[in-house]
């Protein structure tokens, strides 16, 4: 325990840059979204939800980056005195995406505060329930699904290459696995697709459409049935279930690769 | 045995590291690792640290496979391996977190008797970051100290600093495998010397057999290897 703790902080000191800056972008996206000025009340909520997305899928692109930070260490030298240490790679490997990890849901987090505070621009007011839900619920959602199964296929990429370095050229088996994962990707979706909502799903959201409606008025029959079909389903559980596992699994491969790597 | 190597072959991709290796080093002893550049030095204390594998041959420390035993053998490796941003203290709370067996309070004496600044690596000069890495290395109290050119590139003042601390922490239960182009320097240290040549063991001999037939640990160095 001493020694992932010691590895946490340590990953910080080599972090913590990464994380000011990826928290202190978002001052940046928010002063951009405070420009926005179409007169059109819903045509300006739409382009500042862009604006958030945006921010968010570069986020995660900052976060990858920060993570496969590994080929840099290698050079260095440093990734040969982490493999003498007595944690064993799943330790390491662990403390490195917990870190990334903490900083993806943190900057989630904040974007959901941002999605309150824009709507709060637009005149649309959300009670406390759909506050709690956009801040923690719908961001621990939205990575569980999309950030965290990348981050781990991103340290597993990086651990892949760097196992290759002394013994053979690290960019095939790079290559190889960057051009297998379109077809994984496709794959994984289309089946995810077929088995969603065998379940459950999770309704997130519910009193969004009463706010949205004092707001903006009464929207059109088929609109009104689109808007309660999608709240009354919730979200799908399924691609969570699925997605943690997948991140669980590229993370037992990546820490069983590094303790085999040779520096 | 504290280690044992048995026709230990290491290839690169292109390249052959060492060939054909038997060598066996009980505790107590300081061996020097002596030859030319490219002569399989480091690939040598790398594998007995675990962080290569041998493409033949096995090589056992403390009688089990390198990697199993990496908290039980200090290794300092030739690159200078510190994080820019590190300071004496956190090197400190680096080794301490992570190594059950390093000794802050010898450390600390270590960081004295080889006038290390505290200040981050990042604005010390390479021999201040080799003295802190022989500081970081020596607080441990291992059975088997790897150590691969720590003399390398750093002043004559500060080389005898580092020469010295290592004969005064060394103990007589220890085995310490020491890599260095500073052969005349470092002589009076070695019981053994281990002469490498293309990968292959040229001469495995004690430094007393040798001074008993007249010759020196430098002489033989440049009769065996030029």
């Amino acid at each position: 325990m001493r020694g992932f703790k010691t590895l946490l902080w340590l990953e910080h000191r080599r972090s913590w840059v990464w994380l000011v800056s990826l928290l202190g972008s978002l001052a940046f996206w928010a002063w951009g979204i405070k420009q926005v000025r179409v007169m059109d009340v819903a045509e300006r909520f739409g382009i500042r939800a862009g604006l958030l997305g945006m921010a968010a899928a570069i986020g995660a692109l900052v976060l990858c980056l920060m993570i496969g930070r590994i080929r840099a260490e290698t050079r260095h030298g440093q990734y040969q005195v982490l493999l003498l240490t007595p944690p064993s790679g799943y330790a390491h490997i662990g403390a490195r995406y917990l870190y990334a990890a903490a900083t993806a849901f943190v900057y989630a987090v904040t974007i959901g505060f941002l999605c309150w505070w824009i709507a709060a621009l637009a005149g649309i007011h959300l009670d406390a329930r759909t506050l709690f839900e956009l801040t923690l619920a719908v961001p621990l959602y939205a990575i569980a699904v999309t950030v965290l199964p990348l981050l781990a296929w991103t340290l597993l990429l990086m651990v892949f290459i760097s196992a290759y370095r002394i013994s053979g050229p690290g960019w095939i088996p790079g290559t190889v696995m960057i051009l297998g994962t379109p077809f994984a990707v496709r794959w994984l979706i289309t089946g995810v697709g077929r088995i969603s909502y065998s379940l459950p799903g999770w309704r997130l959201l519910a009193n969004a459409p009463t706010a949205l409606i004092e707001r903006f008025g009464q929207p059109d029959v088929e609109g009104t049935l689109q808007m309660t079909s999608v709240i009354d389903r919730g979200v799908p559980i399924e691609p969570l279930l699925i997605m943690l596992a997948l991140t669980a699994a590229l993370l037992a491969i990546a820490g069983r690769i590094r303790q085999e790597v040779e520096a | 045995m504290l280690a044992r190597l048995r026709d230990v072959t290491k290839r690169y991709r292109t390249a052959e590291g060492v060939r054909d290796l038997t060598l066996d080093f009980p505790a107590g002893e300081i061996v020097g690792v002596l030859g030319l550049n490219g002569s399989g030095k480091s690939t040598l204390l790398k594998l007995i640290a675990g962080l290569l594998f041998p493409t033949t041959g096995m090589i056992t420390v403390f009688d089990r496979p390198p990697r199993g035993v990496r908290s039980r053998v200090v290794y300092l490796g030739e690159t200078d391996t510190l994080w820019p941003w590190m300071t004496p203290e956190d090197a400190e709370r680096f080794m301490g977190g992570l190594y059950p067996d390093f000794d802050p309070a010898r450390y600390r004496e270590l960081l004295d008797a080889l006038r290390v600044p505290m200040r981050k690596t990042k604005a010390m000069s390479k021999g201040e970051r080799g003295r802190l890495r022989l500081a970081m290395a020596l607080a441990r109290s291992a059975k088997l100290y790897l150590l691969d050119e720590p003399l390398a590139g750093i002043d004559l003042i500060s080389r005898e600093t580092i020469l010295t601390s290592l004969v005064r922490e060394w103990h007589t239960d220890e085995t310490i495998l020491l890599s260095t182009h500073e052969v005349a320097e470092a002589e009076g240290l070695f019981e053994r010397a281990i002469y490498l040549r293309d990968g292959r063991l040229a001469l495995d001999a004690r430094a007393e057999e040798l001074r008993e037939r007249g010759k020196s640990v430098v002489e033989t160095f440049k009769e065996v290897l030029s």
